[in-house]
């Protein structure tokens, strides 16, 4: 009997301990119409957006994307600026702008934004963040009561771009940083932040005129693709970001179940050669390797649809994008007859070309933590063999170590070209000679020049023409091949509105969002 | 055969026709495992493709049969290299003995003090991946385990009165390790080496599905298992065809590695005798 009494306790105590570990814990009922739980793959330690406090880092992403911090001045879904905190500006000189504020904002603790708070944020940002001054450039600044001038210690034509990146959200500097929460004007405010987690709940205070719906919000972080998926099917969450493209298909197909909001974003994924590469240095090896990308079934395929194949850096949305460019064509026969042309034919018959005893062997070098780029670096590879170019791929993490080292041919990589929707800091910060970025070693006359010209022009019709002009150079000279352009998908369940997908990637929680 | 190692032979067969597949499998393939087909991709297992296709539109079975070879060579390898040196190291320290036994008893405590997978993962990710690169991590934790073993073999032959006998007959030192030494501790080395086979061949295989093995394209087994992970609920052939090998695999070099140790533990076969 005592025996019976014994296993029958332990039983239960082992049936709690599996079950109670099955179940995880829940911040929340995701059936509660006034709570959302939001499953996302891009918040967490690895992309530098862990917290609340726009001025440190990457976390500026955090405070525009989840609804507790908002800009001066915002992008609509042409990627074209509109005031948001401001009510419009004034360009007094080249190196002088003013800022006039709307009469209505207040932060979430109730407190106006005004000049002098503006002020504020700003230098706090311009002291603390590592690329801010870097892009603005600002020597002063002046406030008035409900206005902020800013004078540059140079021509910046695209200061407001940089103003509405997330790192320049708009905080109250006077309220500090607590457990990693700031005070922000957006429509819900965080009660309690985590790496993995941020809990947000409805800005009483806010100031726009829809105002938000939910009562709570929950950002969950899930780094495992799979995780995700299964989290979303078994309805823990009310929405997610980042699912693989395999698994994106398990929604799409039950409509009646899953909503998808898809947008294409300025991410792209390109690849530069290395100028360094003496085999590299001849147009016609470059040439050849651009033309053997299959775009068209690499996003079709491989990305299954969620990419448009690129031409050059920039979407086809933008007015510089894709539509003003050109680029060689797939062609796989062009390629081997560019490749004989300078001199590499397969002698030996082992299926590679080869010169002076040597065959075209190269060394192609990208990371696995975007998912696009294996399955990039694994389709060229196949690709470049059919035109007898051996391409060794070294899919690594630890990247960083090789692009030091300069161990590496071509490097392939994910980045958003046009984040605040300006093309300069593209070519500033992979493009033009000396560039942080330039993993290619590219160095152009022409494209230095240009770059001076678009760094000293005003106006959105003129700096497109400048960068259609210098995308079109790179193209010419295949310094890089663009693959795909991101097509951004979020999947929800279908009572949730008022959730979509923006072409910035910026603004996600938004006073829309609502259960139905 | 000797009745004693009749139990051994079906696991010597399944052995035989693993690594038989494993060195002949270029001739084995159906079709070419690297050749892309992107129109034919994620085909389900059909008669064309009896193990359907992955994302690439390459056939599952030809890379299964491919990855056969690239797992167990590395794997075998692997195992040579640490059995050998690290037995060498032992042999050495339980012969010698002095500072050179202690010097390298505590180098092998410091790695045995390793947790062996995470160090692994630590050391490939610091390599930068590759097979070359996860096998050398492998390697580099795993030699100290024999080094014990042999060096606690050869500290109970030293004391045998043939070793006596030999050193009074003017045999060298080296002469002695590879005559006397050695030949007397390959059986319980050869024993911990069969039954490490599977724990190799799936530390290899983990370290591929982690993005630190095997690098694309080549057939590898973690490594396709890693390919096909998201893909589970809707192309499951993918990823299950390699985990299905890995798991013969595995099953079978353990259940080998089990009944070698049966055969040659010296309480069976006084039994037999009794």
């Amino acid at each position: 009997m005592r025996r019976k009494k014994f296993l029958a306790i332990a039983a239960a105590v082992l049936s709690m301990t599996i079950f109670g570990g099955c179940g995880g814990e829940k911040a929340q009922s995701p059936d509660d119409k006034k709570s959302f739980v939001y499953g996302t793959m891009a918040y967490g330690v690895a992309m530098e957006n862990v917290g609340t406090n726009p001025h440190e880092s990457y976390v500026g992403w955090s405070t525009l994307r989840y609804g507790i911090g908002e800009t001066l001045f915002k992008f609509n879904e042409k990627m074209e600026l509109e005031p948001w905190i401001a009510k419009d500006f004034e360009q007094i000189d080249d190196y002088t702008i003013k800022i006039n504020l709307k009469e209505n904002v207040v932060f979430s603790n109730g407190k106006q934004v005004d000049g002098a708070a503006v002020k504020a944020c700003l230098d706090d940002l311009i002291e603390k963040h590592d690329r801010a001054p870097k892009d603005l450039k600002i020597d002063s600044i002046t406030s008035d009561s409900l206005s902020v001038t800013i004078h540059s210690t140079e021509k910046v034509p695209a200061l407001l771009n940089y103003l509405s990146d997330p790192y320049g959200c708009i905080i109250d500097t006077e309220a500090g940083e607590h457990d990693s929460i700031v005070v922000g004007t957006g429509p819900y405010k965080a009660v309690k932040v985590t790496d993995t987690q941020i809990d947000l709940v409805k800005n009483e205070n806010y100031w726009g005129e829809v105002k938000p719906k939910m009562d709570k919000v929950t950002i969950r972080s899930i780094p495992d693709g799979d995780t995700l998926t299964m989290a979303m099917q078994n309805g823990e969450l009310d929405a997610v970001q980042g699912l693989p493209y395999s698994s994106l298909q398990l929604f799409t197909k039950e409509p009646d179940k899953y909503k998808i909001s898809r947008t294409d974003t300025s991410r792209i994924y390109q690849a530069a050669f290395n100028y360094k590469t003496p085999e590299l240095q001849d147009l016609n090896v470059r040439k050849a390797i651009s033309m053997s990308i299959d775009k068209k079934n690499f996003t079709e395929v491989l990305l299954n649809g969620n990419g448009t194949p690129a031409v050059g850096p920039f979407p086809a949305n933008l007015s510089f994008g894709d539509n003003a460019v050109r680029t060689v064509d797939y062609n796989l026969d062009e390629a081997k007859s560019l490749l004989e042309k300078s001199g590499w034919k397969d002698t030996d018959g082992d299926g590679y070309v080869d010169k002076n005893g040597k065959n075209l062997e190269l060394r192609y070098l990208t990371y696995t933590s975007r998912q696009e780029l294996p399955l990039l670096a694994e389709s060229a590879q196949a690709n470049l063999k059919k035109i007898g170019i051996k391409l060794n791929v070294n899919a690594t993490d630890n990247y960083k170590t090789f692009l030091k080292s300069g161990d590496y041919d071509i490097f392939s990589k994910a980045i958003v070209t046009a984040p605040t929707g300006d093309p300069e800091y593209y070519f500033t910060s992979h493009i033009v000679k000396g560039a942080v970025d330039n993993a290619g070693f590219y160095d152009s006359p022409e494209i230095t020049e240009l770059e001076n010209r678009l760094h000293n022009t005003y106006g959105t019709e003129k700096r497109s023409e400048i960068a259609v002009k210098m995308s079109q150079k790179i193209l010419d000279d295949c310094a890089l091949f663009y693959a795909s352009h991101l097509r951004m998908s979020f999947v929800m369940k279908p009572n949730v509105e008022g959730f979509t997908a923006h072409p910035s990637d910026y603004y996600e929680i938004r006073p829309e969002l609502e259960k139905k | 055969m000797s009745k004693r190692y009749r139990p051994l032979i079906p696991f010597l067969i399944l052995t035989g026709i693993l690594i038989f597949v494993a060195v002949f499998a270029p001739f084995l393939t159906p079709y070419d495992p690297y050749l892309q087909d992107l129109e034919g991709a994620l085909a389900a297992p059909n008669s064309t493709n009896l193990l359907g296709t992955d994302r690439y539109g390459r056939d599952v079975l030809s890379r299964v049969i491919m990855g056969s070879q690239t797992t167990l060579c590395a794997s075998l390898l692997l195992l040579l290299t640490i059995s050998v040196f690290g037995s060498l190291i032992g042999a050495i320290c339980g012969y010698k003995g002095g500072k050179i036994d202690i010097f390298l008893m505590r180098m092998s405590d410091i790695f045995l003090a390793f947790p062996q997978m995470i160090f692994a993962v630590a050391a490939a990710g610091v390599l930068g991946g590759g097979l070359f690169n996860a096998a050398a991590a492998l390697a580099v934790i795993g030699w100290p385990k024999y080094a014990r073993i042999s060096r606690g073999l050869v500290l109970t032959v030293r004391s045998m009165p043939y070793m006596d006998a030999a050193k009074m007959a003017g045999t060298g030192s080296i002469e002695m390790l590879y005559r006397h030494v050695l030949p007397n501790i390959a059986g319980p080395v050869l024993v911990t080496a069969a039954l490490d086979i599977g724990t190799i061949i799936m530390e290899l295989a983990g370290l591929s599905f982690l993005g630190l093995g095997a690098m694309p394209p080549t057939a590898e087994w973690g490594a396709m298992m890693n390919n096909g992970r998201s893909m589970i609920q809707t192309a499951p052939w993918v990823i299950l065809s390699p985990g299905a090998a890995i798991f013969i695999t595995v099953a079978v070099f353990n259940l080998l590695g089990d009944k070698i140790r049966d055969v040659m533990d010296p309480k069976n076969q006084r039994r037999e005798v009794f």
